[in-house]
């Protein structure tokens, strides 16, 4: 199959393309289990095969993808025909950074293959897990495993040729309840790393899993009996189960250099960031540190190779609180230097990838992180805390077009006045616009509050793409927030 | 293609029986297109034609399914796929109800939403119809983007309980024209749904653009205070509402594990306001209806809310078989939901920004990124974004920056309802994630919900 691809990416090279890519999955597997009140409701797997083509033709991109391999040179002629049809109405013509021609293979960290654990293993761990989550207060209870495994093998018209093997492995468990007003209350858990080991069906750790469905059913049962969260102005802070979505939205997307360069713009939206803040906005305080981490040792955010065959990197994104990067692919950041009449760019951060061989590559959220600070432990940034309240668990999230402004639900929220917490309060919410509340980020916890939590499900795109990714973050202490609305 | 995708069917049910499986095939197949538009330019000009097949095995109370993307001509694999869900099934977990397994009386087609004339619009035909919907109005700053999408879909099933089959294809259109100005920020946007090539006006779409692009051009967007508005929600909104609706409020299975706004109690009761009236109605051929669901019940207009009154809630079968509840024929991928139109005389943007009126009114057209802040009260938060307009008493248009929403659905549909357009329009709902499932609600083109708090008001873009 390689030296088939190998021929039809030369022939379209020879009919005039300027470069030309392909994606070839020999499978992609996935499976997923989901039982709901110890129905086992969904037990499925999936397999699929196929190959995705880029063409770039006269500073424009084509770009078709199959199931059927039993034609691939009407695939590649699609493409170019694609792409012979958009440069009929070219604006930027299309130049891709400079990369090396790589040779190279990636096999993401696993020791047990979960495609080869018994079904009977993975519904007994739910089971065991249903059962524990099944007590008092708990009205509804949910556990879900899920897993994919992929080979990509990519070739290029520049001479690369990378293989990858994926491995992932996603768990939770959620309990929801009703108070007695009759509104429903979660609390959830997901399988997180801290950016080590490995993430094959080892993570799946009964223990682990065990102790946390313990925590989420006592969490819940204290929401149960709260009193609602007030609507005041407050310190928030929040801990890496809502810090994580926090940095996800309103750091990467908005850092997302096709977004900023208007490419979303017909659906996911834009980004208040223009080309000229690059070494100059002031994001945040000086406690902000961010950074596009694709090197993590264990996160869904590294793979090894993007899908312009560029290596992943570790690249800053703010640095001291000043923007000095962004989310790059090899496309974008040539148009980004060209249009800001300067050198913003270096070069592609590899972050540039598909969902699937039937979707077409765009920049993507690597290991969004945040650094760890020297504000302390939790328990120092409370105790530091004259009237705040910390949050955990993402409930609900609505961003601005732009990413300037966002509204986020919690799970929990825990009152704190004078240095300690009071007590927990019920449907917490925060608010904010997105520069003025990172520029109010008051204390950054140390390496003891820094956690990986995964992230699934990433949607961006047309035709729309799910990407998998992680978010290293400690817990963070933002001043003056508005809660409770 | 059809015979084929049927007789295909057929030869795997017999291998299924002759196996002694009992198994439902479900077969999806897209050919898409999608032109992507971006900074005036075709950023992504693509095109997919996928397989998919799942197949679902029972065993008593257990069930499994394998999804394969795969190709007709791959008889074998999908036979091993269908041995492989037939072992599954005995690896799971039984459920604590009987699921019920599709029986179908008689085989159904209908093709009667299918034109190929639409789906199969070839590339010059498409930027042709872009260059038309956005001529003129493309600057050196108004950066035109945008999709133009259309392709094909057809859905088949089969089950091993009976031989009969049911066929589906539809060919559908969205369209998405926005124009942005790349300093500035802000943005206008005009969109539309197709399911024939004669729905598409390119005309149309050029009038709303460039109605919005003189007044944004003319005026320089500002800060409004936080407070109390009327608001005039266009028919993005109040699509992006119902959907929300459909999720948190009538739908059975959603009410039974605690995420509704409504309950059964509520049923026969006045929730809304008397101007509401919704109706999941699968006549309607510019919502991609479903005139059967997958189970083969036959879909019927089916009224969810009369005059204000809530009907009754709607059941996947899966949900009615755990819950006990009587299917409702909505085991299907999407509803057809008609919110149906009021007696406000106005049929466009032009004629709305005219209206005399009392108080200013804020038009917001589009919900971006909503989300649900609390199911049991219904309450959901979201951004104005495309073309917000503050339309002022005094008859002049003022450009606000974008605010933000968080109301609960009872309130906004309840008994703040001012008044809903004589107009009406199919709202493209279409989502890409996954399989291509092409989905529409028919609308007001307007609706006013007066005194409604916006709790959050942009300083900028």
């Amino acid at each position: 199959m390689q030296q088939e691809i190998k021929k039809q990416i030369e022939r379209i090279h020879a009919l005039g393309a300027t470069y030309v890519d392909a994606r070839w999955y020999p499978f992609e597997e996935t499976n997923e289990l989901f039982m709901v009140n110890g129905n086992l409701k969904n037990t499925s797997f999936s397999r699929e095969s196929g190959v995705g083509v880029r063409v770039l033709y006269k500073g424009a991109w084509g770009f078709s993808a199959s199931s059927d391999l039993g034609n691939l040179a009407a695939l590649f002629d699609r493409a170019l025909d694609n792409a012979r049809a958009a440069a009929e109405r070219v604006t930027f013509p299309i130049r891709l950074a400079e990369k090396d021609a790589i040779q190279a293979q990636f096999t993401s960290p696993n020791q047990i293959n979960p495609f080869e654990v018994p079904l009977a293993d993975k519904v007994a761990f739910l089971k065991a897990m249903d059962d524990q989550l099944n007590q008092p207060g708990v009205f509804q209870r949910f556990s879900g495993l899920d897993f994919t495994r992929k080979q990509i093998v990519f070739m290029d018209s520049e001479g690369s040729q990378i293989e990858k093997l994926i491995t992932e492995v996603f768990a939770r468990l959620e309990v929801s309840g009703l108070d007695d007003q009759g509104q429903m209350h979660d609390r959830a858990f997901r399988l997180n790393q801290n950016g080590a080991s490995s993430r094959g069906w080892e993570s799946i750790d009964l223990g682990l899993f065990s102790q946390n469905a313990e925590r989420i059913v006592e969490e819940l049962r204290q929401t149960l009996v709260a009193e609602p969260c007030p609507k005041d102005d407050r310190s928030v802070i929040l801990l890496p189960g809502i810090m994580y979505l926090q940095t996800h939205e309103t750091i990467g997307h908005p850092l997302e250099l096709d977004r900023i360069l208007g490419y979303e713009l017909a659906f996911a939206g834009g980004s208040f960031v223009r080309l000229e803040d690059f070494g100059k906005l002031r994001y945040g305080s000086e406690k902000l540190t961010a950074r596009a981490d694709a090197t993590l040792p264990n996160s869904p955010g590294s793979f090894g190779y993007d899908d312009d065959g560029v290596i992943c990197q570790n690249n800053l994104l703010i640095d001291k609180g000043i923007l000095v990067g962004a989310i790059t692919g090899r496309q974008m950041v040539e148009e980004a230097n060209a249009k800001a009449r300067r050198q913003i760019f270096d070069g592609s951060g590899g972050t540039n990838r598909a969902t699937a061989f039937y979707r077409v590559p765009i920049e993507r959220m690597t290991n969004i992180n945040i650094d760890p600070g020297q504000d302390g432990n939790l328990e120092d940034i409370i105790q530091n805390t004259e009237r705040g309240i910390v949050l955990d668990g993402d409930r609900s999230w609505s961003i601005g077009s732009n990413r300037e402004q966002f509204h986020f639900a919690t799970e929990m929220g825990w009152l704190v006045e004078d240095g300690r917490r009071t007590r927990v309060v019920k449907n917490p919410t925060y608010k904010g616009d997105t520069l003025k509340f990172w520029n109010s980020l008051s204390a950054v916890g140390d390496s003891s509050t820094w956690e990986v939590v995964f992230v699934p499900n990433c949607g961006k795109g047309q035709p729309n793409q799910i990407m998998q990714l992680g978010h290293g973050v400690p817990v963070c202490r933002f001043d003056n927030v508005r809660i409770g609305e | 293609m059809k015979e084929r995708i049927l007789q295909t069917s057929r030869e795997l049910r017999a291998y299924a029986l002759q196996k002694g499986y009992e198994i439902s095939l479900f077969y999806h197949e897209e050919d898409s297109y999608l032109m992507r538009f971006a900074n005036s330019a075709i950023s992504l000009n693509t095109n997919e034609h996928l397989i998919r097949l799942e197949v679902q095995a029972y065993s008593g109370k257990k069930r499994a399914s394998y999804e394969l993307i795969t190709d007709l001509d791959h008889i074998d694999e999908i036979k091993q796929a269908i041995d492989t869900t037939a072992e599954l099934v005995q690896h799971a977990q039984p459920l604590n109800y009987q699921p019920t397994i599709p029986q179908y009386s008689a085989s159904f087609e209908d093709e009667s939403s299918y034109d190929p004339t639409l789906a199969q619009m070839s590339n010059d035909e498409k930027l042709q119809f872009f260059n038309a919907a956005v001529a003129g109005l493309e600057t050196e700053e108004i950066k035109l983007s945008g999709i133009f999408s259309c392709g094909e879909n057809i859905v088949a099933m089969i089950n091993t309980r009976s031989e009969h089959t049911q066929f589906f294809r539809t060919s559908d259109a969205q369209i998405t024209t926005v124009l942005a100005h790349s300093q500035l920020k802000w943005e206008v946007s005009a969109e539309q749904s197709a399911q024939r090539k004669s729905d598409l006006n390119a005309a149309a779409l050029h009038d709303d653009l460039a109605f919005l692009l003189a007044r944004y051009q003319q005026d320089t967007p500002r800060q409004i205070p936080l407070g109390s508005y009327d608001i005039v929600f266009g028919s993005a909104a109040i699509a992006g509402m119902l959907r929300f609706m459909n999720w948190i409020g009538f739908n059975g299975g959603a009410m039974k594990r605690g995420y509704s706004c409504l309950s059964e109690e509520k049923t026969g009761q006045k929730v809304l306001s008397e101007k509401f009236s919704l109706v999941d109605d699968p006549s309607r051929r510019e919502t991609f209806p479903f005139k059967k669901d997958y189970m083969g019940i036959e879909r019927n207009p089916f009224p969810i809310i009369k005059d204000g009154v809530f009907q009754g809630f709607t059941w996947y079968q899966d949900d009615a078989d755990e819950f006990g509840a009587q299917p409702t024929g909505h085991t299907v991928s999407h509803n057809s939901l008609v919110l149906q139109s009021g007696e406000q005389k106005v049929a466009s943007l032009q004629e709305l920004a005219a209206m005399p009126r009392q108080k200013d009114v804020l038009y917001i057209p589009f919900l971006h990124y909503m989300n649900i802040v609390n199911p049991s009260k219904g309450v959901f938060t979201g951004s104005s974004r495309f073309g917000a307009l503050l339309l002022k008493k005094d008859g002049s248009v003022e450009i606000p920056y974008n605010v933000r929403l968080t109301q609960s659905l009872l309130d906004i549909f309840g008994e703040k309802v001012a008044w809903l357009s004589q107009t009406s329009e199919a709202y493209n709902t279409s989502a890409s994630y996954g399989a291509r499932n092409p989905s529409a609600v028919i609308t007001p083109l307007f609706m006013q919900v007066n005194d409604l708090e916006i709790s959050h008001s942009n300083a900028s873009y």
